[in-house]
């Protein structure tokens, strides 16, 4: 479904990724794991359009949208979830949805998207007025959630899901997150809680300074005596 | 008491062009951080537009509110696609440069167009004012407000109620992620120096027939402009339009009950009294749009 292939991408002359190539297939969760500053969040940023590689191809359903805009990739069917979660915090959890169906014209679509969303997160439909700058922490990822969802993507990014959170809320998200993909849409997440990311996996990939380290199975990513010694806390 | 309640009538009506001056350049520095400079020349271009449809053209002068409205709208989106979206990441000096230039070639296209003697626009409403108790304000006067808060109701309408002012907010408040929902940044830009364009026109458009038209009128107007914006919060649209009413207020008063020659200095005053007190704006609620 999505097939990157030796990308760069460069600050200035600072290159963040160099030559990484990467792949996920429909269905999966995918998970890319690394320590601060590998390079994870600028991986995420240029498959959305938000960074333009200097090198490389991505292959998204057998077209290569490396040159994209983030609107042309979302229309594509790829959304991101932003690190930080990113609500707008001056519009209410409605707006904030409805931004998400940005690009949908489908009103019908729309409003029964959104139903489900309030039904799969009734703390947001008890709120749905509020403006999202005054949600809790874990609220405002169920929204930034919910709201990438109200694109219908076919390939959601993750960006640091569980960041900041409650320990009861991280569960709670990566839950959400297994039914995403149970629902049928394809999951690749940058995520620093290793263990739980790799747990959850079906294929992951080690990214250090910039480049693929090693990838595999989930499972035997956990045992992998390096992964262990340097993410896994021994 | 009779002679307050004068500047009183006449506070709403400068007040309500005052307020389409700022919210203008509130939107535009608040979604774009672009200090326009040329927004007084847009003013004086509305001006002269009316002049240019009623009494040039001869066309009726109702007609030339919208015109000026469309035209305003027209130049703003030149400017920005010509201007400052090839200079997108530019640092904001250079932008500044850029617009002090286009503020100097258009008041010198102005002048060079329609020379440098005022002019005076003629208009079909009668000259004898309507009288209401003490208060007395003629009927172009009347239609100036009344316009004017037609005006600044469409563009809250704008704002809060429709899909574009949906984009424009979430742009506002975290651009990368509003282009991740897809919205399309730099179309947003340019509609919001176009929006923000033509409501300095429509100002320009509505008092420029109250007083007279001259190249040079822009001047003032942008520093009026900038003293409103200041007073209400940079990139605060209910701020622009209170601080509107304000500075009118503070004219009216300053000029009724100290000396006439101050009108133009109470926006001054108002600029170093609001930064040396409250220098984030009167409605200043940190960083928000609408």
């Amino acid at each position: 479904m999505l097939e990157v292939r030796d990308l760069e991408c460069r600050y200035g002359s600072v290159a963040a990724l160099k030559s990484v190539s990467l792949s996920v297939e429909k269905g999966q969760i995918v998970a890319l794991i690394g320590a601060n500053g590998a390079g994870k969040s600028t991986m995420l940023r240029s498959l959305s359009g938000l960074l333009v590689p200097s090198r490389g191809s991505i292959m998204f359903d057998g077209e290569d949208i490396a040159r994209c805009s983030p609107p042309q990739v979302l229309k594509r069917g790829i959304t991101h979830c932003p690190e930080g979660r990113h609500v707008f915090p001056d519009m209410s959890v409605e707006e904030n949805l409805d931004m998400g169906a940005y690009l949908r014209r489908d009103m019908a679509g729309i409003a029964a998207d959104r139903a489900q969303i309030f039904e799969q997160f009734p703390r947001l439909a008890e709120r749905r007025k509020q403006i999202a700058g005054t949600l809790s922490g874990g609220e405002q990822q169920m929204l930034a959630i919910g709201r990438a969802l109200m694109s219908r993507p076919k390939l959601v990014l993750f960006d640091e899901p569980s960041l900041g959170l409650a320990p009861n809320i991280v569960e709670r998200v990566f839950e959400i997150i297994a039914q995403i993909r149970a629902d049928g849409a394809t999951v690749l997440m940058v995520e620093q809680n290793a263990y739980a990311a790799l747990e959850m996996c079906d294929y992951a990939y080690l990214l250090e300074s910039g480049v693929i380290a090693t990838s595999g199975k989930g499972a035997d990513l956990i045992d992998n005596p390096h992964v262990q010694a340097a993410y896994l806390g021994g | 008491m009779s002679e307050f309640l004068q500047h009183i009538a006449n506070t709403l009506i400068l007040g309500g062009t005052y307020a389409l001056l700022g919210i203008g350049l509130t939107l535009i520095f608040g979604i774009m951080r672009v200090v326009n400079f040329t927004h007084g020349e847009l003013y004086t271009f509305g001006a002269y537009f009316v002049f240019l449809i009623s009494s040039v053209l001869g066309l009726n002068f109702l007609l030339a509110l919208p015109v000026a409205i469309i035209a305003g709208l027209v130049l703003g989106a030149l400017i920005e696609l010509l201007l400052l979206r090839p200079m997108r990441g530019a640092d904001i000096d250079t932008t500044m440069l850029v617009m002090i230039g286009a503020m100097i070639v258009m008041q010198n296209s102005e002048q060079l167009v329609w020379g440098g003697v005022a002019k005076s626009v003629s208009t079909p409403f009668p000259e004898t004012p309507l009288v209401i108790g003490p208060v007395s304000v003629s009927y172009l006067r009347v239609f100036v407000l009344v316009m004017a808060l037609l005006l600044i109701a469409a563009t809250y309408v704008l704002i809060n109620r429709t899909k574009l002012g949906k984009a424009m907010r979430a742009t506002f408040q975290d651009r990368d992620t509003a282009a991740l929902m897809g919205v399309n940044v730099r179309a947003i830009y340019t509609a919001t120096f176009a929006i923000g364009s033509s409501l300095a026109a429509a100002a320009g458009a509505l008092l420029g027939p109250a007083y007279v038209i001259s190249p040079h009128m822009g001047d003032i107007a942008s520093l009026k402009a900038f003293a409103i914006v200041i007073l209400g919060g940079l990139g605060n649209i209910t701020g622009a339009a209170i601080g509107g009413f304000i500075l009118a207020l503070a004219e009216e008063l300053g000029a009724g009950y100290v000396s006439s020659g101050y009108r133009d200095a109470m926006g001054f005053l108002i600029i170093i009294a609001v930064l040396l007190i409250k220098p984030t704006g009167l409605f200043a609620r940190a960083e928000r749009i609408g």
